[in-house]
C-alpha cells in the first residue's frame, strides 16, 4: 500500500447532487452517516432533557413534583427509548456508515440504498413515537390506539437500525479491499462489525415479542394485563448487559485514537479483536429477558445467577484486556521514546470512556453477585434485589453518559476533521470532556448509592394511578438527597451535550474550526489517506490496500531507511 | 496510481458475495424474532400451569393431518427451490423457470393450507391466550414465507430473466438460501405451536 492511493481514493465514480433534495435521495455513504450523526446528537439533547425531568421526580420521597403517575410511567420509558434507541445505537450506526467504507477501502457501503432506507425508516418512527406519546401512548398511556401506535413505532425503529446492522455488517464483511483480511482490519471496523453481527441478533427477539405483545393489546388484553405489562418485557433493551453491546464501538475508537496517539501497533493484534469480540458476545441480553425466563421469576437463583455473574465476569476482563492492551503502547511510548502523546480531546475521552465501560462493567458484576449471593438477604425480608433498585440507573447513566457519551466525543473531535473538513475546538473539548466526564460520575453515583442504601425502586412495574409509586408501595425517604445528586449529574451532562452542539455549530457550521489537512491526527488507519473531507459520492475502490495501518506503515519504513 | 477507470461496471455486480452474506445476516435476524416470539409462547405456556390438565387450548382441536400436509408441501417446494438453483447454475432457463413456478405455487398452497387449517381449527383472535399466541407466531412465520416467496420471486425473474449462469444464480442462492430457513422456522412454530401445544 501506498500513499499515491490517495489520488485514486479521491476520484469519484458517481457525483452527488449537492442540493437540499439531494440530501432526501442521497445513497452516499457519507451523507446517510452525517444524517444519522446529527439526528442523534440532537435526539440525546432531547433524551437527556426527559431524564432530567423523570429525576427530578424522584428527588421527593413522597410526592411527584411536576409528573402525575401515568405521565412518570411515559416519561420514563420514553427517557430510555430517546437515550438507546434514538441516541446510542444510531450514532454509532452513522459513524459505521461514514467510517468503514472509507477504512475497508470500499467505494461505498454494500447496500447503499438501504442504508438510506435505515435512516428513513428510524426518523419517520422516532417521529411517530414522539407522537405516540405526545396523544397519551406509550407504556402505561391511557390512549389505547396510540399504545398500540407506540409498538409499532418501536417496531419500526427496530427495523430501521436493523437494516442499518445489516448494511454494515455486509459492507465489513464483503466489500474489504481485496488484500485487506479480516484481521488486519482497523479496529474500528471490526468493532462496528461486532456490534452489526450482535445487533442483528438480538434487536429481533424484542421484534417477535413486541407482535405478541401488540396482538394481546389490541385483541382481549388476555395476559398483558392493560397497558402495564409492556414496559416490563421490553426494558431489557435498555438495561445491562445488553448495554455493553451497544459500547463496543466504544472499544474500536479508543483502540484508533490511543494507538495512534502513541504513534505504536498493539502489542497483540488479535487479543485486541478478541477482546472486542468477547465485548459483543457477553453483551447479548436477550436472555435476561423478563418475558423470556418464566415470565418475572426470578432471573438471579440458581443456574442463571451464576450465567449473570460469569457475562458481567466476563464483559469485565474483556473490557480490562483491551485497556491493557491499548495503554501498554502509551506506556510504552512513555518509556522508550521518552516522548508525551500529544493530549488532544480524543485521546482524554477514549481514555474516560474506558474507564467508565470498565465501573459498569464492574458495578455489572457487583450487582449480579450481590442477587445471587444473596448478601444483606436482598432479595428477602422485604430486602429489593439490586437488579430492581436504581442501581440499574446508576449502571445506565455509566453506560450511556459516561462510556457512550464520550465514546461519541472522541469519535466526533477524532473524525471531525474526515467528516465536516474542519477540527473542533480542542480547549473547549477538553472543557466539554471535564463536563461530560464529571456529569456522568455524580448522574450514577447517586442512584448508586441510593440503590444500594435505601432500595430505591428503578421502576415499578404496576398501575401508577392504582398504587400512586412513590407514597404507598414504596417508600423512598431516605433516597432524596442522594437522587438530587444524580439529578445535579444529569444537569451538568445536559450541559455537556449543549456545549458540545455549540462547538459543533461554532467549528463546522459557522466555519470557525481550523481547516483539516488529510491527515492532522497522524492517524494509521487507511481513511487518513484520504483527503478531508472526502468528496461527496461514490469514490473508487482502493484495489491495493493490505494494511489497516498503512500510514504507520510508511512511517515505519521511513524512519527504518533514515536509520540507515 | 493514476489509473481513475471507474471500478464498478454498470450491469456486473463486483461483490456477488454482498447479498448471499446480507441474506444470511437477515436470516439470523429473523430466526432470532422467531426464537423470541416462540421463547415468549413457551414461557407463558408454563406459566398457565401443568399440562395436560390446563385449560391452555380451551376446547381447540388442531387440526393435525392439514399441519403435517402442509409442512409437506412447503418440504416438496423446497426440493423444487433447489431444482431452480440447479437449473439455473446451468444456464437451463426452461427447467429453472418452470421449477420456480412450481416453487411459488407449493409456497402459495402452503399458506392457503395454513389459513384453511387455522379455520378448521375455530381459531379466534382475542378469545384466549392460546388463541392470541398461536395467531401472533403463526403470522410471524407465514409473513416470513410471503417475505420468501417473494424474495424468490424477483431473484428467479433477475437471474433467469437476465443473466443465467454461474454468477447469475448468486440472487437466486440467496433467495433459496432464505427459503430454506423459512422451512426450518416453520417447523419451529409448527412443532411448538401445533404439535406440543
Amino acid at each position: 500500500m501506498t500513499g499515491t492511493n490517495t489520488d485514486m481514493a479521491t476520484a469519484i465514480t458517481t457525483s452527488e447532487d449537492p442540493t437540499p433534495f439531494g440530501w432526501l435521495t442521497t445513497a452516499d455513504h457519507k451523507r446517510v452517516g452525517r444524517l444519522y450523526i446529527v439526528s442523534a446528537i440532537i435526539m440525546l439533547l432531547v433524551g437527556v432533557l426527559l431524564d432530567v425531568i423523570v429525576r427530578i421526580d424522584l428527588t421527593s420521597g413522597t410526592d411527584f413534583v411536576v409528573l402525575d403517575g401515568d405521565s412518570f410511567g411515559q416519561l420514563f420509558a420514553l427517557s430510555r427509548e430517546t437515550l438507546v434507541l434514538l441516541f446510542l445505537i444510531p450514532i454509532f450506526l452513522g459513524f459505521s456508515m461514514y467510517i468503514v467504507p472509507l477504512q475497508i477501502g470500499a467505494g461505498n457501503l454494500a447496500f447503499p440504498r438501504a442504508a438510506a432506507a435505515s435512516y428513513w425508516v428510524w426518523l419517520v418512527s422516532a417521529g411517530v413515537l414522539f407522537g405516540a406519546y405526545i396523544g397519551n401512548g406509550g407504556p402505561y398511556g391511557g390512549n389505547s390506539d396510540l399504545v398500540d401506535l407506540h409498538m409499532l413505532a418501536v417496531g419500526g425503529l427496530v427495523v430501521g437500525l436493523l437494516i442499518g446492522a445489516v448494511v454494515i455488517g455486509a459492507t465489513a464483511m464483503t466489500m474489504r479491499s481485496p488484500g485487506l483480511y479480516m484481521d488486519t482490519t482497523p479496529p474500528y471496523s471490526w468493532s462496528a462489525l461486532v456490534t452489526a453481527s450482535m445487533l442483528v441478533v438480538s434487536l429481533p427477539v424484542l421484534l417477535g415479542q413486541l407482535v405478541i405483545l401488540y396482538v394481546d393489546h389490541r385483541y382481549g388484553r388476555v395476559f398483558l394485563g392493560g397497558n402495564f405489562g409492556i414496559w416490563e418485557r421490553i426494558d431489557w433493551l435498555y438495561r445491562a448487559p445488553q448495554l455493553f453491546m451497544y459500547s463496543v464501538p466504544v472499544l474500536g475508537i479508543a483502540s484508533e485514537v490511543v494507538l495512534a496517539s502513541a504513534k505504536r501497533r498493539v502489542f497483540e493484534p488479535l487479543a485486541m479483536y478478541f477482546t472486542i469480540g468477547l465485548l459483543g458476545l457477553f453483551g447479548f441480553g436477550a436472555w435476561a429477558n423478563f418475558a423470556i425466563t418464566n415470565e418475572g421469576s426470578d432471573i438471579i437463583d440458581g443456574a442463571e445467577g451464576i450465567v449473570l455473574v460469569a457475562m458481567y465476569g466476563g464483559a469485565l476482563l474483556a473490557i480490562t484486556g483491551l485497556l491493557a492492551l491499548i495503554g501498554l503502547a502509551l506506556v510504552q511510548t512513555l518509556m522508550q521514546n521518552r516522548k508525551v502523546p500529544e493530549i488532544t480531546t480524543s485521546l482524554l475521552a477514549s481514555l474516560g470512556a474506558g474507564k467508565f465501560l470498565l465501573t459498569g462493567a464492574l458495578c455489572g458484576f457487583i450487582g449480579a453477585a450481590v442477587d445471587w449471593l444473596e448478601i444483606g438477604d436482598r432479595g428477602n425480608l422485604g430486602n429489593a434485589q439490586l437488579r430492581m433498585t436504581t442501581w440499574v440507573t446508576g449502571q445506565q447513566s455509566v453506560m450511556i453518559y459516561g462510556a457512550g457519551l464520550l465514546g461519541v466525543l472522541a469519535a466526533v473531535h477524532w473524525w471531525a476533521p474526515k467528516i465536516w473538513g474542519r477540527q473542533l475546538n480542542e480547549l473547549l473539548g477538553k472543557l466539554n470532556f471535564l463536563v461530560i466526564a464529571g456529569g456522568a460520575f455524580l448522574a450514577s453515583v447517586g442512584p448508586f448509592l441510593s440503590g444500594l442504601l435505601t432500595d430505591q425502586p428503578d421502576f415499578v412495574y404496576q398501575d401508577p394511578s392504582m398504587t400512586s409509586i412513590y407514597s404507598n408501595l414504596v417508600d423512598d425517604s431516605g433516597a432524596e438527597g442522594l437522587s438530587a445528586l444524580g439529578l445535579v449529574g444529569t444537569l451538568i451532562v445536559l450541559s455537556g451535550v449543549a456545549l458540545l452542539l455549540l462547538n459543533m455549530f461554532v467549528s463546522i457550521t459557522l466555519k470557525k474550526g481550523m481547516e483539516a489537512t488529510d491527515d492532522p491526527w497522524s492517524g494509521q488507519s487507511p481513511e487518513w489517506l484520504l483527503s478531508s473531507p472526502p468528496a461527496m459520492g461514490q469514490l473508487a475502490e482502493l484495489q491495493d490496500l493490505s494494511s489497516g495501518t498503512p500510514l504507520l506503515d510508511i512511517a515505519e519504513a521511513e524512519e527504518a531507511a533514515s536509520n540507515g | 496510481m493514476a489509473d481513475n477507470t471507474p471500478t464498478l461496471v454498470s450491469g456486473e455486480p463486483q461483490r456477488p458475495r454482498a447479498q448471499f452474506v446480507a441474506t444470511g445476516f437477515a436470516i439470523a435476524a429473523a430466526a432470532m424474532m422467531i426464537a423470541g416470539a416462540l421463547a415468549m409462547y413457551m414461557a407463558r405456556r408454563h406459566a398457565s400451569g401443568i399440562h395436560p390438565g390446563s385449560e391452555w387450548l380451551n376446547g381447540l382441536k388442531v387440526p393435525n393431518p392439514q399441519f403435517d400436509y402442509a409442512l409437506l408441501t412447503l418440504y416438496t417446494s423446497i426440493v423444487t427451490a433447489h431444482w431452480a438453483l440447479w437449473a439455473s447454475r446451468r444456464r437451463d432457463t426452461a427447467h429453472a423457470w418452470t421449477a420456480i413456478a412450481t416453487t411459488i405455487v407449493l409456497g402459495l398452497g402452503f399458506v392457503n393450507m395454513v389459513i384453511y387449517s387455522l379455520n378448521r381449527m375455530e381459531l379466534e383472535i382475542g378469545s384466549g391466550e392460546y388463541p392470541n399466541l398461536a395467531f401472533a407466531t403463526t403470522g410471524l412465520s407465514l409473513a416470513l414465507v410471503v417475505v420468501g416467496l417473494i424474495y424468490l420471486g424477483l431473484m428467479g425473474l433477475r437471474s433467469v430473466g437476465g443473466s443465467v449462469g454461474q454468477h447469475g444464480s448468486t440472487p437466486l442462492g440467496s433467495a433459496v438460501f432464505f427459503w430454506d430457513f423459512v422451512a426450518v422456522a416453520w417447523t419451529a412454530t409448527w412443532y411448538a405451536v401445533y404439535v406440543v401445544k
